[in-house]
């Protein structure tokens, strides 16, 4: 009996965790890419959720169009917020406190005028997947969670191949390491950058989505983001691997405690967890350690 | 008349919270949007310990300011060390908001999300301006210290200002605590001032108004935040503003302050620089 | 063997590996007390990683770094000024925003002792000793010449007195071992001549040992006995500077062939 309770509970804790790892990599993404904290991220995933949402409802799509139109949507909102936000203060060698305000500038603007505007009514997704379950190990599991989690997988692996086997992606590692560099050499800076985000953007509407769908839609939904961010640091600042790993973690071990020990406790225990590891690991599972070029 | 008299009270509360923020952002360089969870530990400290224990009002608000501090080490220790960028510190006071929060929610003696009510008016017109002052004061004497001295080295640059014999660690953690304390504080005098207060009230919200009022009045400048500060809790009750397009407001004013003009309303001057005579023509700041 | 003359700064088997770049390999050299040594090498020697290593920023990955006798590799950089050692950035980090006076004040202000309370409260203790670093701080720049802009705002400077204000600051933590990383860059003949005075007087007025690493030739061999040569993050040569000037490896690595020099060598 208890191994159906424990693989319940492993499922939606992977669940979840895909989700997390979907946020974190969008995050790191352009953490890598910029050095910065893109903190409007979450902004980005409710926009995606509200995307989705829309098509769903107002146009009744299917599941697989109400995907493709939030990734396309979340994707050109976080390339406008690059824009407008930040491309000046990059140019112009802002230091990345600017950013982070400017970042924190641009998420509070977008979820108040979504509460402004919209309202602060919780939205649910149609049912796209009519709460089936799926028979895993003699104990029931919901189909969503299953395909959260593999698409989610999917989705990173892809992500993975594309920045190791495509020139655009080779390209947006090496950003990584001299941006100066890289325009000298001709590579187009301000298009790599509009991919970069165009990239964490689509992630962002798929997490958006899959939250949307999983618990609901609302316009303070992206500060659930802030576990993504946990979950990168716990993986490592800036690292995609570390991105997915710290995601599935922090959503496996938080699902567990919430299941066995309490759910009120959730919260305090990802950030518990969070200071655990700056104290003893702060470069993350993946991380490595970085000096400042004086 | 009552109605100005509360919200200028309300006003020099929110100031001293900005003080404490201005310190940690607008003098050391450090990004925080969680300040007002140590608001909401200098408020629910001194509050409890009215409320249960009848300790002595002045009392109750040192002890909350320094709970505040106290607290602002369990965060600051981990993240604020010297190899250590500032967003893990951002990141880790995020969560540190959540966490506080869903802990308020669930204590006994907290009376949880409901909130606690009936807590003694003893915060009036002039104890507030008493602790603005004082805190005024007190902030410009740590400014021009050896202490104030290495939190502005860091924000210039940190390579330098270690080159200049100032412990990075030591620095930015003092900084956070004293910023912590002032947020404790102005939670102590608001906790007796609205007699309620409900962990609702401490949020992402407040710490964007707080924020807010730094950078629009000017980072490195100690008048500015507080007019913008006094500007911005007055003029949308002058206004009668909803709160919700206040805050579309705050988002969309950080970000054109970043872009357009960093430097604030008073951006690394002060007040006082109109009415000295000036010495140097070239000084123009530049961000 | 007198006090001056013995090693102050000694670095041995000095090893930074940044991933899979040697960027200071085995590097040994010292540097005597009241000396004005000289780094040169070509651009991505390791001159400053070798700089940021004395000083703290980096730490060595093998090697050791021998100051007055101790070890001082894989110190923090403020425990390493405390011990005595100032330097220079060669992109000048000032405290940009700060008034010059502030910029050499804080380092000042660093060095002693106060009472918290007693500064949060302003008392007049605290107050008399604000003034006397005031004062000690506008000595100081004077001492360089830039009394006249105390209250400027440091980026405000012309070029070439942000270097000195920089060289002020450095001062002001009474170093033992003064550390300039390219003084004179951007710099033209003139002014580089100027900092040559300038260096020698700060030795002089200052008893401050000072290891500089430069690329105008002229300055180095000017003013710099002994010179140390770095290539590929190791030592090529080291000696005076005529015989770093004639040493065949050096000419080929750095120096060039038909280089214009001020006194040409016959042949």
């Amino acid at each position: 009996m208890w191994a159906g309770l424990f693989l319940q509970t492993l499922i939606t804790g992977l669940s979840i965790g895909g989700i997390y790892a979907l946020m974190a990599v969008g995050y790191s993404l352009v953490f890598s890419v910029l050095n910065f904290s893109n903190f409007a991220h979450g902004a980005v995933i409710m926009l995606g959720a509200y995307v989705g949402l829309a098509l769903a409802t107002k146009l009744s799509l299917g599941f697989g169009l109400v995907l493709a139109g939030s990734i396309a949507g979340a994707g050109i909102i976080a390339v406008l917020n690059e824009r407008l936000a930040y491309s000046s203060l990059r140019r112009r060698k802002a230091p990345s406190l600017y950013l982070m305000i400017s970042a924190m500038g641009c998420a509070v603007f977008l979820e108040n005028l979504v509460y402004a505007t919209i309202g602060s009514r919780f939205y649910a997704f149609p049912e796209f997947f009519a709460r089936q379950v799926i028979s895993v190990g003699g104990s029931s599991v919901s189909l969503l969670d299953v395909g959260a989690f593999l698409f989610a997988l999917a989705a990173i692996m892809g992500l993975h191949l594309f920045i190791t086997r495509t020139r655009t992606g080779i390209a947006i590692r090496a950003g990584v390491s001299d941006m100066t560099m890289c325009s000298l050499m001709g590579v187009d800076l301000d298009r790599l950058i509009a991919i970069v985000f165009l990239l964490a953007g689509g992630f962002a509407g798929v997490a958006g989505v899959f939250l949307g769908i999983k618990y609901l839609v609302y316009p303070t939904m992206g500060w659930v983001t802030n576990k993504a961010y946990i979950a990168a640091v716990i993986g490592g600042l800036g690292s995609l691997p570390g991105a997915l790993a710290g995601g599935l973690l922090l959503g496996v071990v938080e699902t567990f405690v919430s299941s066995y020990v309490s759910s009120v406790m959730r919260d305090v225990f990802s950030f518990t967890l969070l200071i655990a590891f700056l104290v003893w690991r702060p470069n993350g599972l993946w991380g490595q350690d970085s000096e400042e070029k004086v | 008349m009552d109605y100005i008299l509360s919200i200028v009270i309300l006003a020099c509360i929110n100031m001293i919270a900005v003080l404490g923020l201005s310190i940690f952002t607008g003098f050391t360089g450090l990004f925080s949007l969680g300040h007002a969870a140590f608001v909401a530990v200098g408020a629910y400290t001194s509050a409890i310990l009215t409320y249960y224990y009848y300790v002595p009002f002045y009392l109750a608000l040192a002890a909350g300011a320094a709970a505040a501090g106290l607290v602002s080490l369990v965060i600051g220790v981990p993240t604020l060390r010297a190899k250590l960028r500032s967003d893990y510190f951002a990141i880790a006071i995020l969560g540190f908001g959540e966490a506080l929060r869903v802990i308020l929610e669930n204590l006994e003696i907290t009376n949880g999300a409901r909130g606690l009510p009936g807590i003694d008016g003893f915060t009036t017109l002039p104890v507030v301006l008493v602790c603005l002052a004082g805190g005024v004061l007190v902030a410009r004497n740590f400014l021009r210290s050896r202490w104030g001295a290495a939190c502005i080295a860091i924000r210039e640059d940190p390579v330098a200002a270690e080159m200049a014999g100032v412990r990075l660690f030591r620095t930015r953690l003092l900084s956070l605590v004293v910023s912590a304390v002032y947020c404790g504080l102005s939670g102590g005098l608001l906790a007796h001032f609205l007699s309620f207060i409900q962990p609702v009230m401490f949020t992402l919200v407040q710490s964007t108004q707080l924020l807010a009022a730094v950078i629009a009045g000017g980072m490195g400048s100690i008048s500015g935040p507080l007019i913008a500060s006094f500007v911005f809790i007055g003029l949308p009750e002058a206004l009668r503003v909803a709160q919700m397009w206040r805050l579309v407001a705050y988002g969309l004013l950080l970000v054109l302050i970043m872009v357009y003009r960093p430097q604030g309303l008073m951006g690394y001057s002060e007040l006082s620089r109109f009415f000295r005579k000036s010495g140097n023509p070239e000084g123009r700041s530049r961000s | 063997m007198t006090a001056a003359g013995r090693p102050l700064l000694e670095v041995t088997g000095l090893t930074k590996t940044f991933g899979g770049i040697r960027a200071v390999d085995r590097f040994s050299f010292g540097v005597t007390e009241g000396s004005i040594t000289g780094i040169i090498g070509p651009n991505g020697a390791g001159k400053t990683t070798v700089f940021n290593l004395v000083t703290g920023i980096y730490r060595p990955t093998e090697g050791t770094i021998l100051f007055e006798g101790e070890e001082t590799g894989g110190l923090r950089p403020d425990a390493i000024v405390r011990k005595g050692i100032a330097r220079t950035f060669q992109n000048i980090r000032l405290f940009n925003r700060r008034t010059c006076l502030e910029n050499v004040l804080t380092p000042l202000l660093q060095r002693e002792k106060f009472s918290f309370a007693g500064a949060l409260l302003g008392t007049p203790g605290t107050r008399r000793r604000e003034r006397e670093l005031h004062d000690r701080a506008m000595g100081l720049l004077a001492s360089l010449g830039l009394e006249r802009f105390a209250d400027w705002q440091a980026n405000t400077l012309p070029y070439g007195l942000q270097r000195k204000l920089e060289i002020a600051r450095a001062l002001a933590t009474e170093p033992k071992l003064l550390l300039l990383d390219e003084p004179a860059a951007g710099m033209n003949p003139e002014e580089t001549r100027s900092l040559a005075g300038l260096v020698s007087e700060v030795r002089e007025k200052f008893s401050v040992t000072i290891l500089l690493i430069e690329h105008h030739m002229d300055l180095v061999m000017n003013i710099c006995s002994p010179i140390v040569v770095m290539n590929f993050g190791a030592l090529l040569a080291a000696g005076t500077p005529d015989e770093v000037r004639e040493n065949p490896d050096v000419v080929a690595a750095y120096l060039g062939k038909g280089k214009k020099s001020h006194d040409r060598t016959a042949g």
